[in-house]
Parts: C-alpha cells; sequence; structure tokens
C-alpha cells in the first residue's frame, strides 16, 4: 500500500493490491473514503437473514460514512479487486468537503433515509403491526384509541388533522361529531350502535377503489361491490360466476362435473346416529381436516339444509357450515361451484363476521387458478376489512407474492 | 450538541410546545421536519392498539426527519414531555437552509448515521428468538450506548422493566419475568428505576454465540 497527499487539498491517497482489505467489519475508525479507481466489494451480513450481501462501490462514491460519522464499529468489510486507488479523509476533511458541496449532503441524506424506511418496516413487522394501511383511517383510529383512553387533547388533534387533511374521506362526518363531542366535554360514546365502532362491518369499503387493482367492470357495478354476488336463485348469470369461465374451461369444466357423493358410505353410518347440528359440524370438520372433503362437505350440506333451526347457535353453525362447503368444494378442484357456495355466504350473511373469511377463499381460488389480477383484486379486499387478523396477514402475504412474481 | 444558531432564526422558525402536547400525530401527511432547541420529545405508536414509547428526544436531535426528501405519514406520535422549543422547517426550505448552513447538513448526516445505527441495533434485539436474551440484549444496548461506562465491571443502567419490556418489544409482564428471573440468578439487581447488571460481558458473550448460531 503506497500513500501520497495532494497538495492543493490535504487529502491523502492510497493504492491497494488486489485482494486487500480495506477495513473489517467491527473495525472501529474515523475514516472515510472515497474510491477513485479499481474496484471496492462491501460485504456485509442481512440482519434477518444471516444471507451475505456483496456490493460494488461505484467510482467518485464514499464508502465507510456512516461508521465513521456515528462513530461505531464498521457494518461491513471493504475489500478491493485488481489495483485500487482510494481517497482517505478524515471527520475533518469530510465535513470541509461537505460543506461545500451540499448537493452530495442531499444524495447521501436520500439512502440515509431510504435505509431508515426499511429498517422501519422491519421492525413494524417483527412487532406485528400492520403493513400496508390507509393513512387516513389510521389517523382516525389514533384519535379513537385517545378518545376511549381519556386522552381528549390528543384525541382532538388527530380528529382535527383528519378533519384537515381528509375532510371528504370516509370518517369525516363521524371525525366532526368526535370534535364536537370533545367540545362539549362528552365522554367517548361507549357502545353505542352504528358508527361508534370504527370499522364499519361492510363487506367492501369504499376506498376498495383507490387500491389500484382494476378489477373487470363486469364484476363491479355502481358504489356497492357485492351486487355482483347477487345470483338468481339457480340462475348461472352472477357476474362472479361468468368471471369464472375465464379459467374453467373445456376439459377442466368435465373434470369439475365428474365429481359424486357415491363414495360417502362412511358419511351415511356417521350420519343418523347421532342428531345434533353441532355433532355432525365436528364430524365434518374432523373429515374435512384429513382431506375427505367429499364426506365433509355432504355433511356441512345437511347442516346448511336443517329446518327449522331456531337456536342462534345452531344458526351459527349453519352459517359456518356454508363457508366449511364452500372451502371443501374448493380443496375438491369444484371451482364453480365453490364460488357459488361462498359469494351465496355473503349474500346471505351479509353482517357476518366470517364475510372476510369468505372473501379470502374466493381470492384463494382465484389464486389457485392462477388468476393473479383477480386473485389480488380479492385479497385487497381482505386487506382493507377489519379487524386485522391472520387473513389479513395471509392475503398481504399472497399479494407481495403475486406482485413480484 | 444543541445547535447554536442566532436568536434571529428562532424568531423566523422557532415554535414552543407545552407539557403533553402534540407535535405531530403518528399518520399525519409530514412535510416539516425539526430541530429540537431544548426540551423533551416522547414519540409513541400504537401497536396492536396499545399506546408504546419508541424513542424519547432531546437537545440537539432531529425529528420528523424522514419528510426532509418527501412527504410521509408521520411512523410516530411526537408529545412534549415538558417545555419544548423547536425550529420547524419546511421541506421546501431545506434546499435554502442547507445551502445557508451547511453545518447543519453535516450534523443531519451525522444524526440520520447514528439514527440508522440505532434502528439496527434495536431490530437486532427484536429478530432474537428467546426473551431472556432479548432481555438481556437490551442491557447490552443500553450499556454499549452510554461512552461513560466501563463495560468490564459492574454497571447501573438507568431504565425501568416497563422501558425494557418496550425495547424488546415484549408484554411488561413477560419481561417483568425474564428480569425476576436474572435477578434471582444474581446477575442483576433490580430497582424502580435502575438496573445493576454484574457481568454485561458475560450477556454480550451469550447473546452474540446465540446470534451466530440463529442462521447456522
Amino acid at each position: 500500500m503506497a500513500s501520497g497527499t495532494s497538495a492543493d487539498t490535504g487529502i491523502i491517497s492510497r493504492n491497494y493490491k488486489s485482494g486487500s482489505i480495506i477495513y473489517f467489519e467491527g473495525d472501529k475508525s474515523e475514516y472515510i473514503y472515497i474510491l477513485k479507481g479499481g474496484r471496492v466489494i462491501l460485504t456485509s451480513v442481512k440482519l434477518d437473514t444471516g444471507e451475505e450481501i456483496k456490493e460494488e462501490v461505484r467510482q467518485g462514491e464514499f464508502f465507510g460514512v456512516k461508521s465513521a460519522l456515528g462513530k461505531y464499529p464498521r457494518e461491513e468489510t471493504a475489500q478491493t479487486i485488481g489495483d485500487t486507488i482510494v481517497l482517505v479523509l478524515n471527520l475533518a476533511d469530510f465535513e470541509k468537503l461537505v460543506l461545500r458541496n451540499v448537493n452530495v449532503v442531499r444524495k447521501m441524506l436520500r439512502v440515509f433515509s431510504n435505509q431508515l424506511r426499511r429498517i422501519g418496516k422491519m421492525q413494524r413487522s417483527i412487532l406485528g403491526g400492520t403493513e400496508e394501511i390507509n393513512p387516513d383511517v389510521e389517523l382516525f383510529k389514533v384519535g379513537e384509541y385517545y378518545y376511549k383512553n381519556g386522552s381528549v387533547q390528543h384525541a382532538q388533534y388527530a380528529y382535527k388533522k383528519y378533519m384537515e387533511y381528509y375532510p371528504d374521506a370516509q370518517y369525516a362526518k363521524l371525525a366532526m361529531e368526535r370534535i364536537k363531542a370533545i367540545a362539549a366535554g362528552q365522554p367517548y360514546p361507549d357502545a353505542s350502535p352504528g358508527p361508534s365502532a370504527p370499522p364499519p362491518r361492510r363487506p367492501v369499503e369504499d376506498e376498495d377503489d383507490d387500491s389500484g387493482f382494476d378489477d373487470d367492470s363486469g364484476s363491479r357495478r355502481g358504489d356497492d361491490d357485492f351486487d355482483s354476488f347477487d345470483d338468481e336463485k339457480g340462475g348461472s348469470s352472477s357476474a362472479l360466476v361468468d368471471e369464472m369461465d375465464d379459467f374453467v374451461s373445456g376439459d377442466k369444466k368435465s373434470d369439475l362435473q365428474d365429481f359424486t357423493f357415491d363414495d360417502s358410505d362412511l358419511v351415511e353410518s356417521l350420519d343418523e346416529s347421532e342428531g345434533g347440528l353441532s355433532v355432525k359440524f365436528s364430524k365434518a370438520a374432523a373429515l374435512a381436516a384429513t382431506s375427505k372433503f367429499g364426506d365433509a362437505l355432504k355433511l356441512y350440506q345437511d347442516i346448511m339444509a336443517a329446518g327449522n333451526v331456531k337456536a342462534p347457535q345452531e344458526k351459527k353453525l349453519q352459517e359456518e357450515a356454508q363457508i366449511e362447503a364452500g372451502i371443501c368444494q374448493s380443496k375438491m378442484g369444484k371451482m364453480r361451484e365453490a364460488l357459488e357456495t361462498l359469494s351465496g355466504f355473503i349474500k346471505k350473511f351479509p353482517q357476518s363476521e366470517n364475510v372476510k373469511k369468505a372473501i379470502y377463499y374466493i381470492a384463494e381460488i382465484f389464486d389457485n387458478a392462477k388468476q393473479s389480477d383477480k386473485a389480488i383484486s380479492y385479497y385487497n379486499r381482505v386487506l382493507n376489512m377489519t379487524p386485522k387478523d391472520d387473513f389479513s396477514k395471509k392475503a398481504m402475504n399472497r399479494i407481495k407474492q403475486l406482485q413480484n412474481g | 450538541m444543541a445547535m447554536i444558531l442566532d436568536d434571529r432564526f428562532f424568531d423566523k422558525f422557532g415554535v414552543e410546545y407545552s407539557p403533553n402536547e402534540i407535535i405531530f400525530c403518528e399518520f399525519e401527511p409530514g412535510n416539516e421536519f425539526y430541530f429540537v432547541q431544548s426540551g423533551k420529545i416522547q414519540l409513541v405508536k400504537l401497536i396492536n392498539n396499545r399506546e408504546k414509547t419508541i424513542d424519547v428526544l432531546g437537545d440537539g436531535d432531529v425529528l420528523g426527519e424522514m419528510s426532509i426528501l418527501e412527504e410521509q405519514p408521520r411512523s410516530a406520535t411526537a408529545i412534549a414531555v415538558d417545555h419544548v422549543k423547536l425550529l420547524k422547517f419546511h421541506r421546501d426550505n431545506f434546499d435554502a437552509l442547507m445551502q445557508g448552513n451547511p453545518q447543519m447538513a453535516y450534523k443531519l448526516l451525522i444524526i440520520f448515521s447514528k439514527r440508522i445505527y440505532d434502528a439496527k441495533r434495536r431490530l437486532m434485539i427484536l429478530l432474537l428468538e428467546e426473551p431472556q436474551l432479548k432481555v438481556m440484549d437490551v442491557l447490552c444496548m443500553l450499556a454499549e450506548e452510554d461512552p461513560h461506562l466501563d463495560l468490564q465491571n459492574e454497571l447501573s443502567l438507568q431504565v425501568t422493566p416497563q422501558q425494557v419490556a418496550s425495547w424488546a418489544g415484549m408484554a411488561e409482564v413477560d419481561a417483568q419475568k425474564e428480569l425476576t428471573h436474572l435477578s434471582r440468578l444474581d446477575k442483576i439487581e433490580l430497582y424502580s428505576d435502575k438496573i445493576v447488571v454484574r457481568k454485561i460481558r458475560e450477556f454480550q458473550r451469550l447473546v452474540s454465540s446465540r446470534r451466530k448460531k440463529m442462521f447456522s
């Protein structure tokens, strides 16, 4: 390694042979480098996966900046390839240089801020916060949180900012009511029916269309998305089912029709002996768990068809049976039937907390059929529904995977 | 390292907040960034519908720096802890500000560098799997942060179990359980406002060997 000092700047330039280490990960040093000639590779380890990352420094680029400025150990090893010349700056040199070239700072700040954002994202995903969010909805929720917890001053701030930035958004009216209520010294309207619970239980929220996922116009009519699930009894004209024609074509169709219930002897024997719906439901669930979807489906359909059901628990079971039946059909490759069962569910029980689950499985059907756009569109609906749960998470993951490839 | 600026500057860009006042709110669009002149600011986030403190800032810190380059929803809520004096700059003024005060540009670079390191360091804690190690690593991080501490000897960290829980991304009861366990083993002594660690080196060794094994 040879060193020389440039007369006008006082900055040292250093020559390295191929394969030299300029610094090691873990070293502490206040030097900052600029690559003048040759090649430098930075090798670091990814925090979350332990994967080794190699990055090449471009000519004229700085390296070793963050650790020198922040006075912490190097996070990467810098090694040369081929004969290499670097300029070596101490902090005072670097400061002088920067003070003369504010544009350099601007560029570095951009890089730094992107890094910070990435780290923040990882942190959020580990802590279980949601990754994809609508800032307006979240801002409103912050207001709700503080109002519920008695921090009215903070709540008022959030609601006012909501009105300032999103005067036409979903919760504007409610935010205005909250602002007035707080000004009047009223406590949070506990358990009041209607809009007080921030997420209105509607299958699909209005801002859905902003998501950027274009759906076929045929499946969307007006402002109520689930018009599209309207289906004349027995008719095959549902828009959703029409969508299915895109991929359930020719040969596949015959596959779907082949299925019969003939092999369900097992079901028959289990069936009549014990009467209650809940017994049937557990049996069906057990069958589905062991991939006996045909048998499970038969039981679920029995539950759905049972008449004279009055007890709320039994009604609930009928509701759940319909979803499970749709899932069974989907597992059996009976896509069209599955879609009809699931969309029928949404139509029949629009207020059910299981609507989200139904939409998730509709998305999955499109997903399995390699209809990514539609899959994404339905996953996205799941994502827009509260509360955030496992389905939101799974939908998020699938959207990411579908979008990446 | 409070910024040395003349009074004219404060007249033009200065803003003041009373205790408990919100400076900005999580998810609010952010177009301004701030330099803290005096006072303490608590940064909190709502995570799983609970308010969690993610940082406390003081003199010389910068606030809302993520909006220097582009409009971004705020990633946390900033609340004044005591009487707070800030310099507030809109993104549009950033270039002019930097041209006129390159010193401030340099300071920003340093602040960002530290911020990134701190954020990574905290992420490393969260990436550990065992709660016991997370708690130990929080103590390691706090010890490393204070350059005046002698890591070879017993040391005292100004931290509450609640803060430890928050750094470790754990529920308070769980963190408390781990701390109590460590204190029964006489590895630490628990006080209401501080934790005395007998041998921080031992914690560092344990954590780093586990970290190496994590991916192998």
